[in-house]
């Protein structure tokens, strides 16, 4: 019978890192990474479309209230259908997909992070309920209920949407900068994190963003001209909003983060230069997105199919950069300075160069024959498999095709001496190296080269009959 | 072998009670299985409906049980995520492990779901403009029924980590065990006898009489839940036998449910073939729809139940830690009741508001 022991204060920091996990491993062909990715960038988009659209059609209606405007009433019928079918089940479902997938690529860093986070997830699903009520509720109402029930209903809507993110950003940012819980391990000091507020204001931006960039794409099917233009210029109102916020959001984020990894944003580290490159990217999106949301405020008229597109695709590339550099500058870690992409924790990279990673990963040791080779492969799949495939994303065998066993064996070594780095504190402590640090013993790392290499091509030398 | 590779306990404490995160995730999973009970029962019934009825009978049902699916599936999958939350808190070990087993179809659940969420959508509006939708129907019910296969698949790896050496180089191993089909049936019965009452229970206004639609559900429920008897019985005669024991012999606690279950089906089906005899009976039929829900609330205990005695050697040794965050609990009760509470007003508010004479609609 299994038993329970109730712990209170700072007797959980007694909790030590002895007690490690084990997972079998998912080989996905594309990379976790990527597929984590793919799906992250639907369901941030979608979710960010139904918190905007929910603000926007929420004051939209309002406004409705005092001066009545068809075109605007028609334009907020028309969009109360994407929105439902956007987010009450597409919304919905990519989150779950999110959540499925990097259960399956990260079991222990979810299971981490419900460990931690469960109420502030449950907060959220509560919220959530609300959302999918009012908004099923307020689509199916149209031209049944009074005014004042339908604007109600929108209201509702438009606060639960945001409250959701309000208490998601707590989860995400505390991925990026754990703060105070690293110390604590408290629910707050890990939601009310450095990069909170920050991360807020971005959101919020961005929502409003989205949310007009789309609408006014649907206001373009107006067929009167006069309120076209009106419904135009009214939505790039909210563009313009969502700009400023994004780009305060975006300057007090930045400033939040830890010196290191503000560092990378400046191109420190030539290995990550994507997130310096992202981090310039997403001004890019963010620039192109206040031209085209002044152009539609000062000259409606020239807002066309192709700009409304391009404003959309601009206002993606906002939302999507800034996902982009967010999760480049967690790297190597899924909760920074607690556990690397791996799995494994910074806590036990001693324990585990002295007992073997192997003595952890039971799943990916247990078919593994006593060859060098096939321990070298359970090393593999232990500590990189997470990040590399064979030969797709961020293929192994490509990347280590021009080292032989010495150079591996060299750079592997030095990985190792990185786990050091990691486990100190500032300044000693390891800034921002682009992968976790090699653990295990020499045993384990020898037979990791031995794999490595066998998975080069043989080499054969051709010699010419005769010669 | 299989259970000396169970993943260790999380290194963090669960975060509450793990009473009451058991209380919190059978509550809502009951819910949950409410909604999907509507969509899937919906989904297969109306599938059925061209077999029995000519399309003018059965078009309006369809249409009530397509805009009963429009929204029984977003909240389903509303009130899938509590649950999954508690669930990943106690047995998260089990639970991912079984998950990475069948990675690809577990993740393909979820296109399913999607696809049948439009396909239900476009048959509404299909439905809505006179058009035939048993194509997009029938579909539907197909990728629904492949959803719960799927579930089904998952619980019973989980379920079972001496067996996880052999899920692991094998998943589909798990469709040959003897209590897949009888569950996945168990399951989709249950769903299909909900769904075939509701036309019954709630017939539309103007309708004259009990309409060809409610007489077929009825019968149709009638024949569900009886066969639901045997496929029951079929399914306890499967169950490992220290799990039948476990069960049977674990006191008044273990077998309350299950027998609380049975005798309600029982009644429901005596309910039922009054039911069947008078079909304009609107309150049978709702009485035989509440008779319905219990069942399923005492069933979703006993399969709870089930899941801990089939975990019970793999959890013998088990520690769990517990370091309760009151605050934030707390906070999530506070939220969940005044959400809850908003959500019933906002649901109230739409369903009853009407303009006044003079006054216009929004």
């Amino acid at each position: 019978m299994h038993r329970e022991e109730e712990l209170s204060g700072l007797e959980r920091l007694r909790i030590g890192p002895e007690v490690s996990m084990d997972y079998p491993i998912w080989n996905v062909a594309v990379g976790g990474g990527v597929l984590i990715g793919v799906i992250a960038v639907l369901h941030v988009v979608v979710s960010h479309f139904a918190v905007g659209g929910g603000i926007v059609m929420a004051l939209a209606e309002t406004r409705l209230a005092k001066r009545p405007d068809p075109a605007l009433r028609a334009l907020l019928k028309r969009s109360s259908l994407m929105l439902i079918l956007v987010s009450t089940v597409f919304g919905a479902i990519s989150g779950v997909a999110i959540w499925f997938v990097i259960g399956l690529v990260h079991p222990a860093a979810t299971s981490a992070l419900i460990h931690t986070f469960v109420w502030g997830w449950a907060i959220e699903w509560a919220f959530f309920l609300l959302e999918v009520v009012t908004a099923l509720a307020w689509y199916a109402t149209w031209d049944r209920v009074r005014p004042r029930t339908h604007r109600l209903l929108i209201v509702l809507y438009a606060v639960a949407a945001y409250m959701s993110l309000v208490v998601i950003q707590g989860i995400l940012a505390f991925m990026l900068t754990p703060g105070r819980w690293l110390e604590t391990r408290g629910f707050w000091d890990g939601f009310l994190n450095p990069t909170y507020l920050p991360g807020i204001l971005f959101r919020t931006g961005a929502c409003l963003l989205l949310a007009g960039a789309y609408m006014t794409l649907a206001a373009l099917r107006e067929r009167d001209r006069e309120a076209r233009l009106r419904l135009v210029r009214y939505l790039a109102g909210f563009e313009i909003a969502g700009v400023l916020l994004a780009v305060a959001g975006l300057f007090a984020w930045k400033g939040a983060l830890p010196p290191e990894v503000q560092a990378i944003f400046l191109g420190a580290k030539p290995l990550i230069v994507a997130v310096a490159t992202g981090w310039r990217h997403l001004f890019f999106a963010v620039g192109a997105s206040a031209l085209l949301a002044l152009l539609a405020l000062l000259v409606p008229r020239a807002v066309r199919w192709p700009v409304a597109v391009v404003a959309l695709l601009a206002a993606f590339g906002v939302l999507g950069g800034y996902e982009r550099v967010r999760e480049g500058a967690r790297k190597p870690f899924v909760v920074r300075d607690y556990m690397f992409s791996n799995g494994i924790l910074v806590s036990e990279v001693e324990a585990l160069n002295r007992n073997g990673i192997l003595s952890k990963a039971k799943w990916a040791a247990h078919d593994a024959e006593p060859t060098p080779v096939s321990r070298g492969r359970a090393v593999f799949r232990s500590e990189c498999a997470s990040c590399h495939t064979l030969d797709g994303y961020l293929g192994i065998k490509k990347r280590t095709a021009a080292a032989d066993a010495d150079f591996l064996k060299l750079f592997l070594t030095s990985l190792r001496d990185d786990g050091a780095k990691w486990t100190a504190r500032p300044p000693q402590k390891a800034d921002f190296p682009y992968m976790p640090p090699f653990v295990g013993t020499d045993e384990e790392l020898d037979a990791l080269v031995a794999y490595l290499d066998s998975l080069k091509a043989p080499v054969t030398a051709e010699v010419k009959r005769g010669s | 072998m299989g259970a000396d590779l169970v993943p260790a306990l999380d290194p963090a404490p669960i975060p509450g009670p793990p009473g009451l995160l058991v209380v919190l995730w059978v509550v809502t999973f009951f819910l949950h299985l409410l909604f999907v009970n509507a969509a899937l029962g919906g989904a297969i019934f109306s599938a059925i409906l061209p077999a029995a009825l000519k399309p003018a009978a059965r078009r309006p049902a369809a249409l009530f049980l397509a805009e009963v699916s429009s929204w029984a599936i977003s909240l389903a999958v509303t009130f899938a995520i509590a649950p999954l939350l508690f669930l990943q808190t106690l047995y998260g070990r089990f639970f991912y492990t079984a998950t990475v087993f069948v990675a690809p179809v577990w993740l393909a659940l979820l296109v399913l779901l999607m696809a049948a969420y439009y396909l239900n959508w476009a048959a509404k509006f299909r439905l809505k403009a006179g058009k035939s939708a048993d194509l997009p129907i029938a579909l539907s019910a197909v990728l629904l029924v492949a959803v719960a296969a799927i579930q089904v698949a998952v619980y019973l790896i989980q379920v079972q980590p001496a067996l996880w050496s052999a899920y692991a180089a094998r998943p589909s191993l798990v469709l040959f065990d003897p209590a897949y089909l009888p569950r996945l049936l168990h399951f989709v019965l249950a769903a299909v006898s909900m769904a075939a009452i509701l036309p019954a229970a709630f017939p539309r206004a103007g309708e004259p009489g009990p309409g060809e639609a409610a007489r077929f559900g009825l019968f149709v429920a009638l024949v569900a839940t009886g066969a639901q008897f045997a496929v029951g019985l079929w399914l306890l005669g499967v169950l490992p036998s220290g799990v039948l024991r476990g069960l049977m012999t674990g006191g008044a606690a273990k077998l309350a449910p299950l027998a609380a279950g049975v005798l309600v089906g029982v009644a429901l089906l005596g309910l039922l073939v009054r039911a069947v005899a008078a079909p304009g009976n609107v309150r049978l039929a709702r009485v035989a729809l509440a008779h319905l829900v219990a069942a399923a609330a005492f069933m979703v205990v006993t399969r709870h139940q089930l899941r801990d005695l089939y975990l019970a050697a793999a959890r013998a040794n088990e520690r769990l830690v517990v370091a309760t965050q009151w605050n934030v609990l707390a906070l999530f009760l506070a939220v969940f009741v005044l959400c809850a509470g908003l959500t019933i007003w906002a649901l109230v508010r739409a369903a009853t508001d009407r303009p006044g004479p003079g006054e216009t609609a929004a």
